[in-house]
């Protein structure tokens, strides 16, 4: 520490010697105002934010958050029309989609981050993993085996969009360049806004630090989406306890069909 | 103010829930009809997944249906013998019904053919009862000109009589093959296990036009008979395919049953005739809006469909 400090004096007094001794180790820290969403019976949605501090900031560097919800399976069919109708065909399953997907920058992605980065982080909605395991196959090329290929060609690219656009309807895919704001000191903020139809399960945040053109650290936080009270009770309950379940909504029902026609019965 | 529906995953406002139950019911209950052909449709306008309104208005049945067969039978004026060989149909239907259901599910079909089923039903029953009732309106008013007395209806032996399995319906007075009664419980049963209505608007004209019941029976015969099938057909989709919504089910209940009750008062002030063709209009009128969603260019030329069920905590 102290001979740190001297070394810095040291090489500091002799002007313009070596400045990349000089830069700051950078790291970073975050927290959410909310580390537990619950879903009860009044929920329409939640807002939150996620703050912190870069310790290392420079001038020209850009902060990028990432909020990835529980993955599922998701299958895309194409509406083509039959007969005057239109009808779902051509289901490709992709595996692993996000349920929910977030990207906010303190610019848009394209200004400051290389294409390689972005799509080996998978940040951004052009660069949004999609892999459809049946419609793959692995092949031998220029001498290196097992190269994924898939059949789908130029048309996934048809489909991220459509994945990316059904879902920013709903709002679960949300792009906000400018979304992230520094604040003096390398203090960041960010908004996210979870939608009402939002899956519950964990979520991961990330907080991405690109210079020139690459993301020189990262931080990782969790959040969690669950149902909770009665609404948590009586998911789990349709779930677990089924046949029991299905007995009480129709014992449920026949209760208050009786009990109506008793009622008015009298008046 | 919204209410989270724990098994729909959507938030939907509890007044414009309970407002649709009380109009849906105040017309069940002027028409003397379930009301599930209306409300379904609704349900999946406003944005509950097709499965959980399916399902769920299935179980709203159950309980409209409960508080009209109650009724029925203290006056007796049901055939229960008909009623459960209706209802053996109907067990068979609704099995096969929600079977098929979690089937079309699986293949991404399912609002297709819950659309096609709809426009094709209300698209014949209502063109069928607009067309019958819109011509004794005017029979009606030709006979308030000239004074003729309409001829009664004269009853035509037809491939009904024909069909083997003969059994005595002592009282409906009837002597007729077994193959129809089941096939019309069974049609009902698969109704209300796709399309999550009780059937009422298919079976009513079936036993009249079809088995030729006495109308005195008809209504308190396909009131029992939907009350079994809807209240298997609720419990067969709660324990396969976790689609009903307790919370949205409660609602539409609490709305449903009080709304059916000033509706049923209503309903004897009006004349039949101008209540069927008032129906009649509002059956086309749901099927139509059906149909234009089918034909008209979709908002998004692909859907999403998430395959398994939403992965709980």
């Amino acid at each position: 520490m102290i001979r740190a400090a001297l070394m810095s004096l040291v090489l500091g007094g002799t002007a313009n010697a070596a400045p990349e001794d000089e830069i700051q180790p950078v790291g970073i820290v975050a927290a959410l105002t909310q580390e537990v969403v619950e879903i009860r019976s009044n929920f329409t949605g939640a807002d939150f934010l996620v703050y912190g501090a870069v310790t290392g900031l420079e001038e020209g560097d850009d902060i990028v958050v990432v909020v990835r919800g529980p993955q599922e399976d998701l299958r895309v069919m194409r509406k083509i029309r039959t007969l005057g109708i239109w009808i779902n065909r051509a289901p490709i399953t992709f595996e692993d989609i996000y349920g929910y997907y977030a990207v906010a920058s303190t610019r848009s992605l394209s200004q400051f981050a290389t294409f390689s980065s972005l799509r080996r982080e998978a940040i951004g909605m052009e660069h949004l993993r999609l892999s459809a395991p049946a419609h793959e196959r692995e092949e031998t090329r220029f001498g290196v085996g097992g190269v994924v290929v898939t059949e789908l060609g130029g048309e996934i690219v048809d489909y991220r969009r459509a994945v990316v656009r059904n879902r920013a309807r709903d709002g679960l895919y949300v792009e906000s360049p400018g979304g992230v704001e520094i604040l003096d000191g390398g203090l960041f903020r960010a908004d996210v806004r979870l939608p009402p139809v939002t899956p519950v399960g964990e979520y991961a945040l990330d907080i991405y630090l690109f210079r020139d053109g690459v993301p020189i650290a990262s931080r990782r936080t969790t959040l969690e989406v669950r149902k909770a009270g009665l609404e948590q009770a009586l998911y789990d309950f349709a779930h677990d306890h089924a046949p029991l379940y299905g007995m009480i909504a129709v014992i449920i029902a026949l209760l208050a069909g009786w009990s109506a026609a008793e009622i008015f019965r009298r008046r | 103010m919204d209410i989270y529906l724990p098994i729909a995953e959507v938030s939907v406002n509890i007044f414009l829930i309970l407002g649709l139950g009380l109009a849906v019911g105040f017309l069940s209950g002027m028409f003397g009809v379930g009301g599930g052909f209306l409300m379904t449709p609704i349900l999946i306008f406003i944005g509950i997944p097709p499965p959980v309104a399916v399902a769920t208005q299935t179980n709203q049945i159950v309980a409209s249906s409960a508080s009209g067969a109650i009724a029925h039978f203290r006056r007796k004026s049901l055939d229960l013998k008909m009623g459960l060989y209706l209802l053996a149909g109907g067990v068979v239907g609704s099995v096969g019904g929600v079977w098929l259901f979690s089937f079309l599910q699986a293949t991404g079909q399912i609002n297709l053919v819950i659309s096609l089923c709809y426009v094709g039903f209300l698209g014949i029953i209502g063109g069928l009862m607009f067309v019958e009732s819109a011509t004794a309106l005017w029979r009606r008013y030709r006979q308030g000109k000239a004074g003729i007395t309409p001829r009664p209806r004269r009853r035509r032996r037809g491939l009904i009589d024909a069909l083997p399995f003969k059994v005595r319906f002592p009282v409906s007075g009837l002597y007729i093959s077994l193959i129809p009664v089941i096939g019309i419980g069974a049609l009902v049963g698969l109704l209300a296990a796709l399309m999550g209505v009780g059937g009422g608007f298919v079976m009513v004209p079936a036993m009249i036009y079809i088995l030729r019941m006495p109308t005195s029976v008809v209504i308190g015969t396909s009131l029992f008979q939907i009350l079994f099938v809807t209240a298997l057909t609720t419990f067969l989709q709660a324990a396969q395919n976790q689609t009903v919504d307790l919370v949205l089910a409660a609602l539409l209940i609490v709305g449903g049953v009080i709304g059916a009750q000033f509706g049923a008062r209503a309903g004897q002030r009006i004349r039949a005739e101008e209540l069927r063709a008032a129906l009649a209009l509002m059956v086309l009128a749901v099927c139509l809006k059906l149909a234009f969603d089918l034909v008209s260019d979709p908002v998004d030329m692909f859907e999403l469909m998430e395959t398994a069920g939403r992965s709980a905590s």
